[in-house]
This record gives C-alpha cells, sequence and structure tokens, in this order.
C-alpha cells in the first residue's frame, strides 16, 4: 500500500514536472497557425534555435553546476558544419572546374582543402555539426575536470577557448571565409524535402528539435546519471568519496550539452542562411548567460522561455538603432538585478507565485471545511 | 644574436603590459575570490578618463595619472559596495554581476562617447627612443616597462608591510576571526577592489597611447590578463609577475615565428594542458577551488 502511494504521487510529479515542458511544445507547435506570415515566423524560428542553446547551458550550468562562458562555441562549429555542406551544395557561379567554393577562389586556393571534402556528404556534416563540438568538449573537459579544476576556472578556459577559436576561424580566411563567414548558401534538403528559410518546413524543424532537445535533457535530468551530475554540483567531494568517478560524470554533461548546442547550430545556419564568426562571439555567449539566468537556469523550460522572450523582446525593440543601444543598457541592469535578486531567475518567481496560490487555497479550503463543521455543530 | 635580443625585449614589453592588466586582477581574485569580469572595462574606463583629461583638460597622460586611479577606483568601490558585497556567499554569481556590471559600462560609455576610435598622444618626453643592450627600444615601452615593476613593488608593500595589507591577511585566512578582533571586513574589501579597479584603470590610461581606444577594447586585455592569473596561480603576487613574463616572452616569440593568432592559440593550448597537470597554476601549492 505505501509503495503504490508513492509510486502514484512519483507518477502525479513526473506529469506535473512534463506539463509545462509540453504546454510550451504545444504552443510551439500550433503559432504558425495563428501567424500567418512567413517573414515573422522565420523570427520565432530564430529566437526558438537560441531557445536550444539555453537549454544546452541550463543543462551544463543548473543542472552541472558548470557555468560554461564559452557555450557560443559549440553553436558555431555545429553552424560552420552545416555552411560547409552547404555552401559545396551551391552551384558555383565564379568557381573553378572543381567547384571550389567563391571564398577560396578570391584567396587563391587552387585545391579543396582535406578537411572540407567530407563535408559533401550532408549525413556527415549533420553528424559532424553534433559530434564535433561533443568531441571538443570533452576533450577540453578532459583536462579541466581531471586536473579537478571547478568553478570560475572552468569559466575563463571555456571562454578563452571560445575566443582563441574564434581568432583562428577569422585568421584562417581562406578556409573559412574568414570575417565574413560563409554566405550563398545552398538549401538544406532531407528525403526530397526543401527546408527553405522562409518555409513552413523549416519552422517546424525548428519545433521538432525544440522538442526533441526539451525531451532528451528532461530525460538526462532523472536517469541516475543525471542525479549524480546534480548531486556532484551540490556537493562535489562528497560524491567522490562515495566512490563515484567525478570527472567522468562531468565530462559527459559538458559534452551533451556542447551537442545540442551544436544541434542549435546547425538549424541557425538554415534559418539564417550564413554563418559567421559572431556565432562563436563573445556577445552571443554572454547573452546566451543572461538568457539562461533570467529565464532561470535550473529549470529548463524556464531558460527556453528565457531566450525567446528576452531575445524576442530585444529583435521588437532593435528596428531604431538608438532604442537598440539603451536596450543593451537596460538588458545588462536587469541581467544584475536578476543575480542579485531572483538567482533561480522568473521559473524560480512562478515556483513560489504557484506554491503560494496553492497554499493558500488550501487554508482558504481548509477555513470552508471548519465552517462547515462549525455550522453542523451549532444545529 | 641582435635578432634574439629584440625578441626579448619585445617580450619584455608585451610582458610588462600583461602584468599591469593582470595586477589588478590577481589581487581582487587572490584576496577576495571574486573573478571581476568587469575588469576588462575598467581598463577601458582608465583609457576613456585619459583621453577625456588630455582633450577637454589639456592634462598629459602623465600628470592625469594618479586622478585617473582615484577616479576608476571610485567606480571599483561603487561597484563592490552596492553590487557585490550583497553576493557574500555566491562567488560564482559574482563572475554574472560583475560581467553585467561590464556591459553596462561599455554601453554606456558607448552612448555618451560613441563607439568610434580615439587616440591618445605619447608624452613628449617619452617619445623618443633609447638603446637597451644596443637595440633601439621607444623610451615609452622602457617607460611602461619600470612603472609595472613599480606598481608590483607598491602592491606587495601594501599587501605585506601595510596595517591595511595586514588586515586583509586576516581576513583571508578567516574571515569571522578576523571580524570578531574588530576588523571592519565590509570596508576592507571594499578598499581591496577599488585598489584593483584603480591599478585596472591605470593599466587602460598607460596602453592607451599604444592602442586605439574603443568601448570593446576590454575584452581582448581581460581575456590575456585571466591567462596570467591562471598559469600564476592564485593568491601569489610573484607568481603573477613571473606568468606575465613568461607569457609575454612565449607570445612574442611564436608570433615573431607564426602570427599574433597562432601565437594565442598555441599559448592557449599550453596552458590547458599545464592545468591538466598542475591544476594549482606554477607558482602556488594550493589547490584552487
Amino acid at each position: 500500500m505505501p509503495s503504490h502511494v508513492s509510486h502514484s504521487s512519483g507518477l502525479q510529479r513526473l506529469i506535473a514536472q512534463l506539463a509545462p515542458l509540453l504546454i510550451v511544445c504545444a504552443v510551439v507547435f500550433a503559432l504558425p497557425v495563428l501567424l500567418n506570415n512567413d517573414f515573422l515566423l522565420n523570427k520565432v524560428a530564430r529566437y526558438l534555435v537560441l531557445g536550444i542553446l539555453t537549454v544546452s547551458l541550463g543543462l551544463s550550468w543548473g543542472f552541472g553546476g558548470i557555468l560554461n562562458l564559452g557555450q557560443a562555441m559549440s553553436f558555431g562549429l555545429g553552424s560552420y558544419a552545416m555552411a560547409m555542406a552547404l555552401k559545396l551544395k551551391t552551384v558555383p557561379v565564379h568557381t573553378g572546374a572543381s567547384g571550389l567554393p567563391d571564398f577560396m577562389v578570391w584567396n587563391n586556393v587552387q585545391h579543396l582543402p582535406w578537411f572540407w571534402e567530407p563535408f559533401r556528404s550532408l549525413s556527415f556534416a549533420i553528424a559532424a555539426g553534433l559530434v564535433v563540438p561533443a568531441l571538443v568538449a570533452a576533450a577540453l573537459g578532459w583536462f579541466m575536470f581531471r586536473g579537478r579544476v571547478t568553478g570560475v576556472y572552468v569559466s575563463i578556459i571555456t571562454l578563452a577557448t571560445m575566443v582563441v577559436i574564434n581568432l583562428v576561424i577569422i585568421d584562417q580566411q581562406s578556409y573559412t571565409g574568414g570575417f565574413n563567414g560563409i554566405t550563398d548558401l545552398a538549401q538544406l534538403e532531407i528525403f526530397g524535402v526543401a527546408f527553405d528559410a522562409y518555409g513552413r518546413a523549416t519552422y517546424y524543424l525548428v519545433a521538432g528539435c525544440v522538442l526533441l532537445s526539451l525531451l532528451v535533457a528532461f530525460a538526462f535530468t532523472r536517469t541516475k546519471a543525471g542525479l549524480i551530475v546534480q548531486a556532484i554540483r551540490d556537493h562535489e567531494s562528497r560524491v567522490r568519496y562515495f566512490g563515484y568517478d567525478v570527472a567522468l560524470y562531468q565530462i559527459f554533461v559538458f559534452a551533451l550539452s556542447a551537442a545540442i548546442a551544436g544541434l542549435a547550430g546547425m538549424l541557425y545556419t538554415v534559418v539564417m542562411e550564413f554563418a559567421s564568426p559572431t556565432f562563436l562571439g563573445v556577445q552571443l555567449s554572454l547573452s546566451v548567460v543572461v538568457w539562461c539566468a533570467v529565464g532561470g537556469r535550473q529549470s529548463l523550460v524556464g531558460a527556453f522561455l528565457g531566450a525567446v522572450l528576452v531575445a524576442g523582446m530585444q529583435g521588437a525593440l532593435s528596428e531604431s538603432a538608438a532604442f537598440l543601444e539603451t536596450w543593451t543598457l537596460v538588458m545588462g541592469a536587469l541581467f544584475v538585478l536578476v543575480v542579485l535578486f531572483l538567482p533561480k531567475g522568473l521559473a524560480g518567481l512562478a515556483q513560489v507565485v504557484l506554491r503560494w496560490i496553492v497554499q493558500r487555497r488550501q487554508a482558504a479550503g481548509r477555513g470552508v471545511a471548519q465552517g462547515v463543521g462549525q455550522t453542523e455543530g451549532s444545529t | 644574436m641582435d635578432q634574439f635580443i629584440e625578441q626579448i625585449v619585445t617580450g619584455l614589453s608585451i610582458g610588462s603590459i600583461l602584468l599591469l592588466v593582470a595586477l589588478g586582477l590577481s589581487i581582487i581574485y587572490g584576496s577576495m575570490g571574486i573573478i571581476n569580469l568587469a575588469h576588462g572595462e575598467f581598463v577601458m574606463l582608465g583609457a576613456y578618463a585619459a583621453w577625456v583629461f588630455h582633450t577637454y583638460l589639456g592634462l598629459g597622460l602623465l600628470a592625469s595619472l594618479v586622478p585617473i586611479f582615484l577616479v576608476v577606483a571610485a567606480f571599483g568601490w561603487v561597484i563592490e559596495r552596492y553590487v557585490l558585497s550583497l553576493l557574500n556567499n555566491r562567488p560564482l554569481d559574482t563572475i554574472l554581476a560583475t560581467w553585467g556590471v561590464g556591459i553596462m559600462l561599455q554601453q554606456a560609455v558607448r552612448l555618451m562617447v560613441g563607439s568610434e576610435l580615439r587616440y591618445v598622444q605619447l608624452p613628449p618626453a617619452l617619445s623618443s627612443s633609447m638603446s637597451v643592450f644596443g637595440i633601439p627600444v621607444s623610451s615609452y615601452r622602457v617607460f611602461l616597462f619600470v612603472v609595472s615593476i613599480a606598481l608590483f613593488g607598491a602592491t606587495w608593500l601594501l599587501m605585506n608591510r601595510t596595517t591595511v595589507g595586514m588586515k586583509l591577511r586576516a581576513i583571508i585566512q578567516d574571515r569571522s576571526v578576523a571580524a570578531s578582533f574588530g576588523i571592519n571586513a565590509k570596508r576592507v574589501y571594499a578598499l581591496t577592489f577599488a585598489y584593483g579597479a584603480g591599478l585596472a584603470g591605470l593599466a587602460g590610461a598607460l596602453v592607451s597611447p599604444l592602442k586605439s581606444v574603443s568601448p570593446d577594447m576590454g575584452t581582448g586585455y581581460v581575456v590575456d590578463a585571466f591567462m596570467v592569473v591562471v598559469l600564476g596561480g592564485v593568491q601569489s603576487l610573484a607568481g603573477t609577475v613571473a606568468s606575465a613574463f613568461i607569457l609575454g616572452e612565449l607570445s612574442g616569440g611564436i608570433a615573431f615565428l607564426q602570427n599574433d593568432t597562432v601565437a594565442k592559440a598555441i599559448v592557449l593550448l599550453a596552458i590547458v594542458v599545464l592545468i591538466r597537470f598542475r591544476p594549482e597554476g606554477l607558482f602556488t601549492a594550493r589547490v584552487r577551488a
């Protein structure tokens, strides 16, 4: 009997935890019905992709306690993987016989470099967009976590790594397109479905990936490994004394988060129709941290909504340049205030409010019951 | 041989700039455990202060160094008092708070004076060049080297030979015991942060004649300075000096053979590998947490 009770309450809790996630995804999927404007739909898809990126940070920061200030690095690597494949699919206009990308021709490159060759295959590119960020993260994580580096040092090393990779991409202009990035891409085509950046298909592709990444991240936090990762966040040495290989779990969550960010990066290339060094810039990486903190770092749905709402607001205000500049100032202030007074972000605030409502209702219910008892007693 | 000496001198020059920027960062992290991501913006404020003093008040760079130190230190004091002191028990969150403050400072400067590049004049007395080991070197770079060593010396004296320094070291060892002996920890922390910020401001002012001044100039400096602190290890002023010059020589040397970007990448790679085998940094015994 007690086991049955705890089982059903566990199930109830699972449903309660999944409900916000499913509601948000339902709204995401329903949006094209209400929004009959391709341009707006493309914009929303962009914000959704940034939402996925923020969820990936929430996974490593909120659940793993690893504040990765270079989250955009994985995002950028994913986006370049997709852009390289789509670039090779274009019909070259100004290029030589071997179908070199235009910027290589401009830089007097004679042959396609070896690391571009495999990107002729789209499936390789998609796999690379997931695996390369994960491998880079795992390698970096091996050095950091095996060396038992924690806290602020992880943040700084991830930030520095991203800055350096960004510089290298800008520097190696003849192989990466340099400062301009990779532009003039072909359309993504999978199983005969063409994904036009302004089409419904692309929106649903993004929406599907939102659902997928939220579910994967959520499922991970419920597994044993996910629980251990959270235990490490709360008290690292205690978990180590229990005999767990702390670094291994940290490397895993770090790499998983990077793979999700890589997925977001690939989608971003499809939605934006180019890849650029700014995709792995400090500015974006910073924004992701802000969105995650505002939405609620320990809530996946909170992090997602934080990104979509704040980035959406920024997009809506960016029509005038003066407003945009003030907006950055406002965002900085908002960020500081959230860090100081709302460490769990809007999701934490929502939880407090919900709990307060439930308690009030219970108290009111008890009051009514008492009132009924009294009237019964008096008659 | 001449070329070799020239490389050494270039490395020393890069190292002295690194030391200037990293010193304030190292003090703040080593004593308060705060990673100050607004440090680059303090550097930027110092550079803009030099520009403002020169353009609007006609003050030369050397004459305005003391006021610049005081102005940027005041900024630091306010930020510690009204933002960071609220985050006593959340060290990881101080990264975020200082980052937020950094964005605001950067954006505020961009709104007020615009994002175009500004230039600060070299002090006329130091615009010539002099001979070091038979190599012609700009006098200003020699001056920077001397100033960075002098500031390091002053900081060391402040930490080890003054009452404030002793109080600070007591607080680092055990804040509550120090407080029970009547040391005002809040005040000492605010002063420390202000001092670190002032040093960053000085660094910004001093490098401003060498490079152009822009609102986002701080980002590059702060990343390099963090590398210095990571390599040198925390709570070791001597480690900061040594690693600043090691990194200076290394970057200068690789940049001579390849280019600046490759130098940055190789230096970073070396630091990441080093951290695996010597996580406490080159010059300290304490494991970082």
